[in-house]
């Protein structure tokens, strides 16, 4: 697990953890990215927004905000374009 | 004709405004909110003899009550005035953009969805079965490209059916999932809430919103329910920390069964980056090529411009035929003058201005159409968040430095309100190509060479300026919360679509040029009446009179009578001063000057080194730098902040303090020389 501010270029990875206040997350929810969104870190330079690739969108992430995300990475998962809800449609299970 | 009201809801870039000017061509209104600062468009068409209002509501992501928009957009819906609400989502970006479809799930407003963006779909290779998914929603849905606008028979057909028989979203679904992932703190905030909900919202959205800890939920819940329960939802959902990760999630969820089966998906591998955005967004050219591309944009616009604005230049030289024509058939003197000097150099200032706003939106708005503008906003994030501003705000920045109207239009591109008024209020401090105009003329005949030091002092104040302004106005135009950082998308690049920018820009410019007529017009019969002298003697004008006056106290500020004058007059735009200045000086019609037909510069220069000083000198040039730009700068914030009251306070603002840094110039002045 790392802070998606550290992760590499390259990297794709499942979301496990966003915190910050309720503008924030819902802002971040209504873009797409929640807890178990798969993203693809697209590009990561300093003093730079991120930029990742979520659910067919490509989204600029400012870096303080990044910080407070937690990514799990899956180095050898192939991106899956869809959602980690649509993953495993039908199945209903607790957060 | 009985009248169908259908609004439009969508995220940015779901082709609200392509829909919206597709459907209603040029019958369109602007205007604003009632109250508000948001603008607000209406348009109309009608279809099989029937009569539809369109709505256009504020571009959101979602429904929540994070932002006057989102706000006002959700008070529209549930209000009832709408009878049929349109949900535009993106077919090449469904499941993120079905969010919107998501949040609206629960409020009772009858809606159709569409599926916009099926041409990129379909060359993505993705096939949607539209039929299948209304079958689960229980309300239309209808394949749909905007820019195609030949081919609205479906939504056409959808609005009708919607009238004969109004589809609600059917909320059993994501009630269940909400049940399911939030459990407990869920099922008793339903609880606690009324059964039949309230109003338009259901209990069910009404209990999501609570959990997302919805201010205005909260205020909707308060009004309708006793104190006890209403504290006792408090505590319930005060419990829940991450509401909005949680309901996002059922949200997502509900959205990939809705999809499931009935979407093929896309090929995959296709590149994320394409060769351009490597550059575009890269550490190394992207701020370098996007400021080329910015000039390159002011010097189009500037050439898009410039016929219109010669051609309205010269307004000012039929003055004299027609005002002999008029006295000839014995209308009286004063007001040939009026008509002629005043309200004729004013329609032609208007019509310059329009003719650059119509260059400036039409290139900006080619940018902002293919989406480069959202790479600007990338690359200078880090750069302008330390004034309290998003990436895009360095556009208005570059183009302010051709003319501030352009800047001002410029910021059009910017989301937030606050911050697209703060943009344009620093934007203000950018020196225009008139500004370095008469500085050069002046500061060269006073300061020879050591003028290049003179125009230095004033960059550095400028930065200072800029710093100080963007704290006096971010804070109170900029909330807190807008200030954390930017999450955006970067869409994806669109072909220009042509018909549609010039359309949309066309539809623009009457209302400019109205706005900026009555502005302009109003101000040049004041400084007109002014100015006016039935014998052409100076002595007999007014502003003589209060310049005289005055001097006493413009002298505090380093400024004799006649420079107080040309500044003031620079308010009105920046090369009116010179005209300004070579009638008070060597007492030709002062209005001569300001609609700027031929100044003696020779003879200016000359009564001007006989009669001030370099610590005057000095104090005129700051006052002038720093003055607000021009009338039609003005005339352009009061359109694009579509708020008086703003526009107003900022050029109050620039007044005072360019006198006051004027006084401090000519303190220091005096000093030194
Ligand atoms: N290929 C294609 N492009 C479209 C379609 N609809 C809109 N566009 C393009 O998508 C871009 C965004 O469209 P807009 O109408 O400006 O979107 P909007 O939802 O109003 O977005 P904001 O102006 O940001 O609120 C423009 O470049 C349009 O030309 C469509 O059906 N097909």
């Amino acid at each position: 697990m790392q802070k998606l501010s550290a992760a590499k270029k390259g990297e794709t990875g499942r979301i496990v953890f966003i915190d910050g206040d309720t503008r924030f997350l819902s802002r971040i929810a209504s873009i797409g990215l929640i807890i178990g969104s798969v993203v693809e870190v697209i590009q990561n330079q300093k003093g730079r927004p991120l930029l990742v690739y979520c659910r067919d969108t490509m989204i600029a992430i400012n870096r303080s905000e990044c910080e407070k995300i937690m990514m799990e990475v899956t180095v050898n998962e192939q991106y899956d374009y869809r959602a980690a809800g649509s993953a495993q449609l039908g199945k209903v299970d607790a957060v | 004709m009985s009248n169908t009201t259908i609004a439009l809801l969508g995220q940015p870039n779901s082709g609200k405004s392509t829909l919206f000017n597709g459907l209603t061509g040029s019958r369109q209104h602007v205007g604003n909110w009632p109250g508000k600062t948001v603008e607000q468009k209406e348009g109309y068409f009608t279809y099989g003899g029937k009569k539809y209002t369109v709505i256009d509501l504020p571009g959101t992501y979602s429904l929540s009550a994070n932002s006057e928009e989102e706000i006002i957009t959700r008070e529209y819906i549930a209000s009832g005035k709408a009878d049929q609400v349109c949900i535009l989502a993106d077919a090449s970006q469904l499941e993120r953009t079905l969010f919107m479809l998501a949040d609206y799930v629960g409020i009772r407003t009858p809606a159709i969805l569409l599926l916009n963006m099926m041409d990129v779909a379909e060359e993505q290779g993705k096939t949607i079965d539209s039929r299948a998914i209304a079958k689960k929603l229980g309300i239309p849905v209808v394949p749909f490209t905007a820019v195609d606008t030949k081919n609205y028979a479906g939504l056409f057909k959808a609005l009708e059916d919607g009238r004969a028989a109004p589809g609600i979203l059917d909320e059993t679904g994501i009630s269940e999932l909400y049940e399911a992932v939030i459990g407990e703190p869920y099922r008793q905030t339903l609880a606690l809430l009324p059964g039949e909900g309230i109003g338009a919202y259901s209990s069910a959205w009404l209990a999501a919103k609570l959990l997302e800890h919805d201010a205005a939920a909260m205020v909707i819940v308060k009004s309708a329910m006793d104190a006890e329960t209403v504290s006792r939802l408090a505590d319930m959902t005060k419990g829940v920390r991450n509401g909005s990760l949680l309901t996002g999630d059922c949200k997502f969820r509900w959205i990939g069964r809705l999809l499931e089966g009935s979407v093929s998906e896309a090929r995959t591998g296709e590149r994320r980056m394409g060769r351009f955005d490597n550059v575009a967004t890269s550490r190394a050219w992207g701020k370098p090529m996007a400021i080329l591309l910015i000039l390159v944009g002011l010097a189009l616009s500037m050439l898009i411009a410039m016929p219109f604005m010669m051609a309205s230049s010269y307004l000012p030289m039929l003055s004299a035929p027609i005002s002999e024509a008029l006295i000839g058939i014995g209308i009286s003197a004063i007001l040939v003058s009026l008509l002629c000097d005043a309200v004729l150099t004013a329609v032609s200032f208007a019509l310059m201005m329009v003719s650059f706003v119509f260059g400036i939106s039409l290139v900006f708005g080619f940018m902002e159409e293919i989406g480069y503008m959202a790479r600007i906003s990338y690359v200078f994030d880090n750069t302008m968040s330390k004034l309290g501003l998003q990436g895009k705000a360095i556009m208005p920045f570059l183009v302010s430095l051709g003319c501030n109207i352009g800047g001002v239009t410029g910021t059009r591109v910017i989301e937030s309100w606050g911050q697209r008024v703060t943009t344009m209020a620093l934007s203000w401090v950018v020196p225009c190509a008139s500004t370095w105009a008469v500085v050069g003329l002046i500061g060269s005949l006073f300061f020879g060479d050591k003028a290049l030091i003179v125009v230095l002092s004033m960059f550095l104040v400028a930065f200072l300026h800029i710093y100080i302004t963007s704290k006096i106005f971010g804070r109170s135009l900029i909330q807190p919360s807008e200030r954390t950082g930017l999450i955006m998308e970067l869409p994806p690049y669109h072909k220009p679509r042509y018909r549609n920018l010039f359309k949309f820009v066309f539809n623009r410019m009457g209302d400019v040029l109205k706005r900026a007529l009555t502005i302009i017009i109003c101000v040049s019969i004041l400084f007109w009446a002014l100015s006016y002298t039935p014998d052409g003697h100076i002595e007999n004008s007014l502003i003589y009179k209060i310049g005289i006056a005055i001097e006493p106290v413009t002298m505090v500020f380093g400024l004799r009578w006649q420079m107080f004058m040309a500044w003031l007059s620079s308010a009105m735009g920046k090369e009116a001063s010179l005209g300004v200045l070579a009638a008070l000086f060597n007492a030709q019609g002062i209005w001569t000057g300001i609609s700027g037909q031929g100044v003696a510069t020779a003879a200016l220069s000359g009564s001007l080194l006989s009669t001030i000083s370099k610590p005057e000198a000095l104090a005129f040039l700051y006052a002038f730098f720093f003055n607000m730009p021009c009338l039609m700068a003005l005339s352009s914030t009061v359109q694009e902040s579509h708020s008086l009251k703003w526009s107003l306070r900022i050029a109050a603002y620039y007044l005072i303090a360019a006198l006051l840094l004027a006084m401090v110039a000519y303190r220091v002045g005096l000093l030194i020389f």
